[in-house]
């Protein structure tokens, strides 16, 4: 639609999309090669995409419609806890050995829901049935009682929360506090080899650049103009007969299958689940990685994702100590400082913290 | 002293007056008592139930002329003479207490094998009354355990009355109810029942319970009738007890929810903010009452037990400090950008706790128990009347009070209330508005720091203690409906009876649960909250 900001607006997003798809590409060229990447950082690689994908699915409803969720770490364990139990049942299948959360428990069989969940096509499609149920039921309480801004984010977040104590009880049949872990096949190939970490980056990379493609498509279409139109004054879009709650609902519906999808690439490459992914910390930091790259920009949240967990994954290492402390730092930073986060930083465009144009760039936070 | 407890005694007392007439009402015949201990058996038996008389009821003094003729007659240690009789342990008359040698040829008197057991009860009866040492009471309770059939009805109770160890007391009134329910004599053990029913708790249910298998239990009809009768008292007495008990632990949660709320509702109400580090304030106000009490060990230990009451302006003005470094630093320049102040203020709660966390270390903090947070009192059944819950309870009522006063009352609450309602006309008429924020940012972080002073003497402190309320604290708030005192006092006595209610039947999880569906499910009706502010739609 934008016909003259086509150039401009779109040509960050393209090179993006094309570096992550060459990246992909390369990494499958090289692959058993003596340049091929270490496992290590295979796996970061393939780890960090999966967080993109996370970010893009908070920054598609925070950045694009106005609304923040701190729950989002819901939706990304439920598509890693469906993965897993995939996982789980497919390496049982093949194995025969009886995962360790079973024993803990003293069951002989799997509880009556894992049935089907070796085959991959139902997981896949209990986990995109699942998520839309509760995000549409969740989403469609909230938005019709016009529940929104910081008391939609509060109610997110304690969503999330009761979902870990939930998490944590032994008794769910979903590996309680201990979590599930001890993959050791997927889709008939055996699991820690170097090839299948390599293959597993690959297709997140391919899956981050699908969505990236897919998500941009959206924004810069007609339907995203809506969605910038209802974060910037949804009254005035009812007045004029716009549906928002049907809107909202969608984006909310679509943001949480993302945020699904990044918890299925995630699982496989981490080897583990647990309630702690589903700890309001978790969901606060996806915010923080969409908050540091620039909300309302799709490459800021990818940009931003990849940079705090790559200073995480070395600071976990180098000094564990010091990195909440460092985390807290980046966040008053951006929020005092760079208000559109590193998006501000790319275009030289350092804002006075008090200053009266500071309105213009919040977006969709001009009414508390 | 509670009621019930107090007419048992009573009932006690009453039964060992009847019982030993002879023995209250008239002073003590001291020449009698002694020249029927030098008598024969029958004439010994008499002197032996005076004695007990004497444990039970009679005036102190007689009790402690009494305690060593037991055990002198056990021991052989009375010669009875013709001028009465001797105590050779020490060569004191036996009545008047008196030093005298003993006249003529002494004849020690003999115990019979029947008077020798009665005795020893007796003996252990005196001690358990008159001994003046914890420990050889408790030794006198170990003989008369041995024999509960035997033990004197009304004595044990008496004893328990007046003793001031706590431990040994419980133990008295345990082996008491044990007594009474194995005596001989079937009207004793009816008697005991009502008794015991009127006292009603999970313990004596099961004593009770364990006499249906009682052979007295078929054979007699009364009895029957007196166990199944107390069975059905002890029965609603636990009900009662548990209901209350119930309702007490869901006002002292509901307190702290409250103290926890109450900050973040008038800053949420003011500014549209909410203070993700308000559960960080929370525990620094433990931490700083903790360092006032270990202050106070150094400086004033004589002052050492009033700690929670003296770090009250500490940890009040000390948060409240922190408050307003906060909003003038950080997010004065947030308040159109509510949402950035959400990451803004978690960045900050990331902080506090990771800098605690350095500073003090991650262990559970220890703290004194003074003496008026110690303990309870039993009321009924399973409830306990604890100190420390009533505390938190007074504690909040106190703080609901200021707080309403501050609010309503004064110049500031004023100020408060006006750019709640309306901020920019608020600035119009001269309000200083940025001022009003600042302070009332200082008020609800210093309302966090007592917060976290009423919890320390109930939940463990510890730098992740915040985490724990925060979300219950938000939950109160988003029902509460933004800024108002009366909405956040019912919305947490609400959320906080409901979670007790849940909790025992499917768990503390199930109650977090349950809460948070009500609580989505009541913002359909009344999207604002509980006592939404009159006015337009932001």
């Amino acid at each position: 639609m934008n016909r003259f900001g086509l150039i401009t607006h779109t040509a960050p997003i393209v090179h993006l999309i094309t570096l992550i798809v060459l990246a992909a590409l390369l990494m499958a060229g090289l692959a058993g090669t003596e340049f091929a990447l270490s496992r290590y950082l295979a796996n970061a690689i393939g780890q960090l995409a999966a967080f993109a994908v996370l970010a893009i699915s908070l920054d598609l409803i925070w950045g694009y419609l106005g609304i923040l969720s701190l729950g989002h770490g819901l939706f990304f364990a439920l598509g890693g806890y469906l993965m897993a139990m995939y996982l789980l049942k497919h390496s049982f299948e093949i194995t025969g050995t009886v995962p360790d959360f079973l024993q803990f428990m003293g069951w002989k069989e799997f509880p009556f829901y894992w049935d089907g969940f070796e085959f991959f096509p139902y997981a896949l499609a209990a986990a995109v049935v699942m998520t839309t149920l509760i995000s549409g039921l969740f989403g469609y309480v909230s938005f019709r009682s016009r529940v929104g801004g910081v008391y939609f984010a509060i109610i997110t977040q304690a969503l999330v929360y009761v979902a870990m104590l939930l998490m944590f009880r032994n008794d769910t049949g979903f590996g309680g506090n201990n979590g599930m872990t001890g993959f050791t096949v997927l889709f008939g190939w055996p699991m820690g080899t170097s090839g299948m970490i390599t293959a597993l980056a690959v297709a997140s990379l391919l899956v981050l650049a699908g969505v990236l493609a897919g998500c941009n498509g959206l924004v810069k279409s007609r339907f995203g103009a809506l969605m910038l139109a209802t974060r910037d004054d949804e009254t005035r879009l009812r007045t004029m007969g716009y549906e928002t709650l049907r809107l909202k609902l969608i984006v909310w519906c679509l943001s949480a299958l993302i945020a699904m999808l990044a918890g299925m690439l995630y699982v496989p490459q981490v080897g583990i689940i647990n309630p702690r992914v589903l700890s309001p910390e978790l969901s606060l930091e996806i915010a923080v990685w969409v908050a540091i790259g620039g909300r309302g920009h799709l490459v800021g949240a990818v940009i931003g994702a990849l940079l705090v967990n790559a200073v995480k994954f070395w600071l976990s290492f180098a000094a564990p100590e010091i990195w909440p402390f460092i985390l807290s730092g980046l966040i008053v930073l951006v929020v005092l400082v760079f208000p559109n986060g590193l998006m501000d930083l790319a275009k030289f465009k350092l804002v006075r913290p008090m200053g009266p144009k500071r309105l213009a760039s919040d977006m969709g936070e001009a009414r508390p | 002293m509670n009621l019930t407890r107090l007419t048992a005694v009573l009932a006690g007392l009453l039964a060992a007056l009847l019982l030993a007439p002879s023995a209250r009402a008239q002073a003590l015949d001291r020449a009698g008592l002694i020249a029927n201990l030098c008598g024969n058996a029958s004439a010994m038996g008499e002197a032996a139930s005076v004695l007990t008389g004497l444990a039970m009821s009679g005036d102190a003094a007689d009790r402690a002329f009494a305690v060593p003729l037991a055990r002198a007659v056990i021991d052989r240690k009375l010669a009875c003479d013709d001028a009465g009789a001797v105590l050779t342990e020490n060569g004191l008359d036996a009545v008047t207490r008196q030093p005298r040698a003993a006249a003529g040829e002494p004849l020690t008197p003999v115990l019979s094998l029947k008077n020798r057991a009665t005795y020893e009860q007796v003996d252990a009866a005196l001690a358990l009354r008159a001994a003046p040492e914890a420990s050889q009471r408790a030794a006198a309770l170990k003989t008369l355990e041995r024999r509960p059939a035997l033990i004197p009805e009304g004595l044990l109770e008496a004893a328990a009355a007046a003793e001031p160890d706590a431990g040994l007391k419980g133990e008295i009134e345990t082996l008491a109810q044990t007594a009474a329910l194995t005596a001989a004599d079937p009207a004793a053990r009816i008697r005991a029942l009502a008794r015991i029913a009127d006292n009603p708790s999970r313990r004596a249910l099961t004593q009770v319970s364990a006499l249906t298998a009682d052979p007295a239990y078929a054979a007699s009809p009364e009895f029957r009738a007196a166990v199944d009768d107390a069975t059905v008292r002890i029965g609603r007495g636990i009900a009662v007890g548990d209901v209350l008990a119930t309702a007490y632990n869901g006002l002292s949660f509901a307190s702290i929810l409250f103290m926890a709320a109450i900050g973040l509702a008038i800053i949420f109400g003011l500014m549209g903010v909410i203070n993700l580090a308000q559960g960080e304030l929370i525990m620094i106000g433990a931490y700083v009452t903790w360092l006032v009490q270990q202050g106070l060990r150094v400086v004033a230990p004589s002052l050492l037990d009033w700690y929670l009451v003296l770090a009250i302006p500490v940890a009040f003005f000390v948060t409240a400090a922190i408050g307003i470094a906060l909003e003038a630093s950080l997010l004065r320049h947030l308040y159109k950008r509510p949402l950035m102040s959400l990451l803004a203020t978690w960045a900050v709660s990331l902080f506090l706790m990771n800098l605690v966390r350095v500073v003090f270390g991650t262990q559970n903090l220890q703290f004194e128990t003074p003496f008026y947070v110690t303990g309870g009192v039993p009321v009924i059944g399973d409830f306990i009347f604890t100190w420390n819950r009533m505390f938190a309870i007074l504690f909040a009522v106190v703080t609901l009070a200021l707080t309403w006063g501050l609010v309503r009352r004064t110049p500031f609450g004023l100020n408060i209330r006006a750019v709640t309602q309306n901020r920019d006309m608020a600035a119009c008429i001269g309000i200083p508005t940025r001022r009003v924020d600042m302070m009332a940012f200082g008020l609800g972080s210093g309302l966090a720091g007592l917060a976290g002073l009423a919890l320390s003497p109930i939940y463990s402190v510890n730098p992740q203690m915040g985490q724990n309320f925060i979300i219950d604290a938000f939950m109160v708030v988003v029902l509460g409906g933004v800024g108002t005192i009366a909405g956040t006092v019912v919305a947490a006595l609400g959320i906080g009876q409901i979670n007790v209610l849940i909790e025992p039947l499917w768990g503390a999880v199930a109650a977090k649960v349950i809460v948070l569906l009500m609580i989505i499910a009541f913002l359909q009706w009344r999207p604002e909250g509980l006592f939404a502010v009159k006015g337009r739609r932001k």
